[in-house]
């Protein structure tokens, strides 16, 4: 490994952007070496520069962004001082990118054939036919079935999974000397992201590209990276060959994210402490449980007992609309025939990938989507409680850019749903928003903020305390930590289990994560096209999986982490 | 090439510096003529026809001796009303059926939005002939004809706004929360439309000066003596070649105008 010549070297850069006459640095003085033939991960926190430092490289960095210092040599040639059409030209035919959100990166009124055939177009010189042929054999090389008919689709008619092998073929079909891949598998379901991960390996060995793979995931690094470098702040902290950055870390940041790595009931792991001991304690009830069987606490026998939502026979329906005046709407089923329970107080967790119906299950159930047949029924014991709020089944929602109003301070989206559903008035209402906002661990200070002013997790925790101003006895999480950072995740799943402690909560945890789901989860559901596979205690199915597909998800997901496990 | 300049700190376009600076100027001129006119803008006189720009007269008089530079004060602060009536109008009525037909779609949209289509597809200017030969000319049947005729251009902006965002988790938010249609729809959906809505407001601005312009212009609109913008130009281009400042002023004053709100709204977005 150590006889391959250098491709890329990036020496001293340090980037920075100018805000208000001052310069606030985001890259700060790095230096590192791709070599020929190499995979090299980057592996930060949002906002640790990793992708700014990809940007530079290929020379896209935004306008409002300043090249400090430093060089950047590929091939010989510095790329901060080459001339704009030379670089025109190495882009795409020599450097290439793969972009995370691969719905957003293609032009969705072009087809997929047009896309790629022009990345070609631009950098080579063929007959009509030839460029034709050559798309379809560069979609056919990325694992698309019927590449023909890929090649007449738009964006939109394609799966994120198929968008993302196209826009691997797009970047591939040069054969560029280095590909940068940022977060190409962040959006994408876990059998669908170790596939991915498979297909940048192939073509890393088939062609001898280079790859820079950035993620903030250390799992996807440490599945097919040959060195890491670990970013934080601008900084790199550390870096080293995969395996031994990731057995013997040095730095204290590094050891802190391995350990923010969700590794539920690994004998191994070295996750913080408190969820360990979270899930030794929860372990320890439910064998306790078990145990004490026959001389019933009869209160908690009650509470534990008390169906809080029963779901019988659902069927849920997703209709389109006609196209045209007098088009006929044409209905489509998403979930089939589902039957299950939740008790008071407990997490039931469901997992399944996208498309499985998780979403359109949760929105039935709070009552968004109208469309059902069956019966959802929702036992709150409402009457029981001193403050009588209608308590309906609150949700927190994944994006919380997209769930808070961006243009309302944080203080009104928090009043807001007191204004609607309860007799209040202002100075009660300020004092229940000011003592929620603390208990999801803010200040008061921020109720004056706007979510744009707020962090990814701040913006989280003011999507939960929103949804738990109203006293709900459920809640449905639909993949609330998926957006954020794995420390991020940590202290969320955190708070989401102290809140439920404290107000008796029982939630619906969505996730795509199963990992995340082992963590939280009493009880485990796995949805498959909209129909339930299996459902069982959370350690009765990830140690004894009975369905086909429940086994192929844990295999994905444990394929990822797999050397996660051996630390 | 964008230019930026630095003010206090805070970076802006200097295109939306320039638009203020000659937007407030065009105001201030018309402010100071609701209030104050160097001569009544209505008084002829006759020993003075035509007169070039003198200092007595800054900007000259008209064919019937009356001073120009009040005419244009007054006059453009009656185009001014006009066109923000015209507007307020158009804004009003456009943002509620845009925020109707977007927000639930269905046919109630497909039928709205065909006769939108239908009303797009005529130039607004000859409708507006129709409105006026129909009710007559005057000040009010003008706002009212071209009010009507803005409400599309607004509905159809507001319109796309509302499909995407009522899409988003924070309006599912608000229905879990128990918020009605009508709340959310102007409380919770309306605000997050203002990054269109202000520039379709100033852009419309400028389309109904234009309007009122063309339509006094024929004749249609503002009758006389009362000045107009439009009004005085439609009078001075039988003077064009002999007394070129009559047109001069009233013109200069438009393009002031329009071009102060374009550099305006054309700079805002991008801050």
């Amino acid at each position: 490994m150590t006889n391959y010549e250098t491709l890329l070297s990036v020496e001293n850069l340090s980037v920075g952007v100018s805000d208000k006459r001052k310069i606030n640095t985001v890259i700060d003085n790095i230096s590192f070496e791709v070599k020929k033939g190499e995979i090299i991960g980057i592996v930060g926190e949002s906002g640790s520069g990793k992708t700014m430092t990809a940007l530079s490289v290929i020379g896209l960095l935004p306008p409002s962004v300043k090249i400090l210092s430093g060089k950047v040599n590929f091939h010989g040639k510095n790329l901060l001082t080459i001339e704009d059409k030379e670089f025109r030209r190495l882009r795409g035919s020599e450097i290439s990118m793969v972009f995370q959100d691969s719905m957003t990166s293609f032009n969705p009124l072009l087809t997929i054939g047009a896309q790629v055939e022009e990345m070609l177009r631009l950098h080579s010189k063929y007959e009509k036919e030839e460029y034709k042929a050559l798309t379809i054999e560069a979609l056919a090389e990325v694992g698309l079935s019927k590449p023909q008919e890929i090649y007449q689709k738009y964006p939109h008619q394609l799966s994120g999974g198929m968008r993302q092998r196209a826009m691997i073929a797009m970047a591939m079909i040069t054969r560029p000397k280095l590909v940068i891949a940022d977060e190409p598998t962040t959006a994408l379901d876990v059998t669908t992201q170790s596939k991915i991960l498979g297909l940048l390996k192939k073509m890393n060995e088939k062609h001898g590209t280079s790859i820079i793979l950035i993620s903030h995931d250390l799992r996807v690094i440490q599945s097919i990276c040959d060195r890491a470098i670990v970013m934080k702040d601008g900084k790199i902290v550390e870096a080293g060959p995969t395996q031994e950055l990731f057995s013997d870390p040095e730095n204290e940041y590094t050891k802190k994210l391995l350990a923010a790595i969700p590794v539920p009931f690994s004998k191994n792991s070295i996750m913080s402490n408190d969820i360990q001991n979270e899930i030794f304690i929860r372990n320890l009830e439910r064998s306790g449980n078990t145990l004490k069987k026959d001389i019933p606490d009869p209160a908690e026998q009650k509470n534990r007992q008390d169906d809080i939502l029963m779901i019988k026979n659902l069927n849920v329906f997703y209709s389109e609309n006609g196209k045209r005046l007098l088009g006929k709407r044409s209905r489509k089923q998403v979930i089939h025939n589902m039957t299950f329970s939740v008790k008071q107080g407990e997490t039931l967790g469901i997992v399944g990938e996208s498309g499985s119906g998780k979403s359109t299950l949760a929105k039935a159930i709070v009552g968004l989507n109208k469309e059902i047949e069956g019966i959802i029924n929702i036992n709150d014991g409402a009457t029981e409680g001193l403050v009588s709020f209608l308590s309906k089944p609150q949700m927190v929602f994944q994006d919380p850019y997209g769930s808070l109003n961006p243009t309302k301070k944080i203080g009104w989206i928090l009043e807001e749903p007191l204004k609607l559903q309860t007799k209040l008035k202002k100075k009660e209402r300020l004092a229940k928003v000011n003592e929620i906002i603390r208990e999801v661990g803010l200040s008061t200070e921020h109720l004056k903020r706007y979510p744009s002013q707020l962090s990814g997790g701040q913006r989280q925790r003011v999507a939960i305390a929103a949804s738990l101003i109203v006293n709900p006895k459920l809640v449905i999480l639909d993949e609330p930590v998926s957006s954020l950072d794995v420390t991020i995740q940590a202290q969320i799943l955190r708070l989401l289990k102290d809140l439920q402690k404290k107000y008796n909560l029982t939630y619906v945890f969505i996730s795509h994560d199963l990992n995340v789901i082992f963590q939280i989860c009493d009880r485990v559901c796995v949805i498959y096209q909209g129909e339930i596979v299996e459902m069982k205690e959370a350690k009765e199915l990830f140690f004894r999986p009975d369905h086909e597909y429940t086994k192929e998800l844990l295999k994905s997901a444990m394929l990822i982490s797999k050397n996660c496990c051996h630390i | 090439m964008k230019k930026m300049v630095k003010i206090k700190g805070k970076t802006y376009h200097l295109n939306y510096i320039l638009g203020l600076v000659i937007t407030s100027l065009v105001l201030l001129i018309v402010i100071i003529g609701f209030f104050y006119t160097p001569y009544d803008p209505n008084t002829m006189n006759a020993a003075l026809k035509n007169s070039p720009p003198s200092l007595m007269h800054p900007l000259g008089t008209d064919n019937f001796g009356r001073d120009i530079l009040s005419r244009v004060m007054v006059g453009a602060g009656t185009t001014y009303v006009i066109a923000v009536s015209i507007v307020l109008i158009g804004a009003f009525f456009g943002t509620v059926v845009g925020a109707l037909t977007g927000y639930f779609g269905g046919w109630l949209d497909e039928v709205i939005m065909r006769f939108n289509d239908v009303l797009t597809a005529i130039p607004s200017i000859l409708l507006a002939l129709v409105f006026v030969s129909i009710f007559g000319p005057g000040t009010y049947n003008i706002i009212f004809a071209l009010g009507i005729l803005f409400v599309p251009s607004y509905a159809r902006v507001i319109r796309s706004e509302f499909i995407v965002l009522r899409e988003r988790d924070f309006v599912n938010n608000a229905k879990l929360m128990g918020a009605g249609s009508l709340r959310i729809m102007f409380i919770h959906i309306l605000p997050n439309t203002r990054n269109v809505l202000i520039p379709a407001l100033l852009i419309g601005f400028n389309n109904a000066v234009l309007a009122e312009a063309g339509l006094s212009y024929l004749g249609l609109g503002v009758q006389p003596p009362q000045a107009s913008l439009g009004r005085m130009l439609s009078e001075a281009q039988s003077y064009l070649l002999d007394s070129p400042w009559y047109a001069l002023a009233p013109g200069l004053m438009i393009i002031l105008t329009v071009l102060g709100f374009s550099l305006i709204s054309g700079g805002m977005g991008n801050d």
